[in-house]
């Protein structure tokens, strides 16, 4: 039930981007496309579980003094694998996600995850966390891609719904990712107030 | 002193168990990476240069390219054109023929804004290239010039002109240096 509970916390009570505002800045770039996001997702959810796993393995051994380093160095080798790996199987998602892959390296959910709870936890529990947060992260993603996309580009995973369909640009550039996350934020907020005053 | 040591030594083995898994991904996704850059250069050299059958990598003063053939005859050239876009660089090719007349231009590298500058590579639905590099084909390499015999996309004219001057900047080096070549 515990487990559960580290779970199913980052799909929504501490839902990486939308309750702990992480990770920001990739979601604001890759939340162009559903297909985006959902890449972004996985790669960022394979790297967090991966790094998690390991921090939580090595974390009696790395004194407190360094600990940032070698998160660091970990947190690296597995998004240059994943990098590597992406290019090699799926090279037009990596055209598309381009310098994003790379600098899954400083999206500060990773750090923060290993941080706040692999680096305390038992690899098993940290392995949890990290795959809960992952999929909030990504689940997160992909409902601010949907809403872009389909207001921005007239379409829903490039498949277009309409021809004629003239989408106001702005909502696939930056300003419209900065007021889909607001509003969605916001909304958030609301049912979590809501929940409390009850 | 001692403690300085220690947390080099924990850092020096993290380092080196890492590079060590680089290493060895390194080497497992290097040919299937080459594999699929070879696939996709082929894939647009089909595009840029139809009604020909083989092409034959050659080089010249550095540059490579590829002859495009028919029954052993050259028909043309395909060449790699490195542009400077809005964000990075682009990467195209493009096709002329023995004229300097286009055949065809592909894209295959960019990192162009999404929905302004990425649109020229951008497939409307319906259709089986873009329709921005559409328009190049048929037209003089060295002639082409961004509103009058291109049109730019709208809100993109850095890109649409970084694509144009570039092949424009690339066919002309290339032909002088086969001319001169002969």
């Amino acid at each position: 039930m515990r487990l559960f509970r580290e779970f199913i916390k980052g799909l929504w009570r501490e839902n990486p981007t939308f309750r702990m505002m992480l990770g920001l800045c990739p979601t604001l770039a890759v939340s162009t496309s559903v297909s985006n996001g959902l890449g972004m997702g996985i790669a960022a959810t394979f790297v967090l579980t991966g790094s998690s796993l390991m921090v939580s393995l090595v974390r009696k051994v790395i004194p407190d003094k360094v600990r940032i380093p070698c998160f660091i160095v970990i947190i690296a080798t597995f998004v240059t694998i994943t990098d590597l790996f992406i290019k090699a199987f799926t090279p037009a998602l990596g055209r598309s996600l381009g310098i994003y892959i790379p600098l899954i390296v400083v999206n500060c959910i990773v750090l923060g995850r290993a941080e706040a709870f692999a680096s305390k936890r038992g690899p098993f529990e940290s392995m949890i966390d990290a795959i809960g947060m992952g999929i909030g992260f990504t689940l997160a993603l992909m409902l601010i891609s949907a809403i872009r996309e389909a207001a921005g580009s007239g379409s829903i995973a490039g498949i277009y719904f309409s021809k004629s369909f003239e989408a106001p640009l702005f909502m696939v550039l930056a300003p419209g990712a900065l007021l889909t996350i607001g509003v969605l934020i916001g909304f958030m907020n609301y049912i979590f107030i809501k929940k409390k005053e009850r | 002193m001692n403690q300085i040591a220690r947390f080099g030594m924990v850092l020096g083995v993290i380092c080196l168990l890492a590079t060590l898994v680089l290493a060895l991904t390194y080497q497992v996704t290097k040919p299937k990476i080459e594999e699929q850059l070879k696939k996709e250069e082929q894939a647009a050299l089909k595009a840029i240069s139809p009604y020909t059958d083989s092409f034959r990598e050659k080089s010249i003063d550095g540059i490579n390219y590829f002859e495009a053939l028919k029954g052993g005859k050259l028909q043309g050239y395909c060449l790699r054109i490195t542009a400077n876009g809005y964000s990075g660089f682009i990467r195209l090719m493009a096709g002329i023929d023995l004229n300097g007349i286009i055949t065809g231009v592909r894209v295959l590298e960019q990192q162009e804004t999404p929905g302004l500058g990425a649109r020229i590579d951008e497939v409307r639905p319906g259709e089986n290239a873009p329709w921005f590099l559409r328009q190049f084909r048929g037209k003089d390499s060295r002639n082409l010039e961004v509103k009058k015999s291109i049109d730019a996309i709208t809100g993109a004219t850095i890109s649409s002109r970084a694509v144009t001057e570039g092949i424009t900047k690339a066919v002309v080096e290339f032909l002088s240096n086969i001319h001169k070549g002969k």
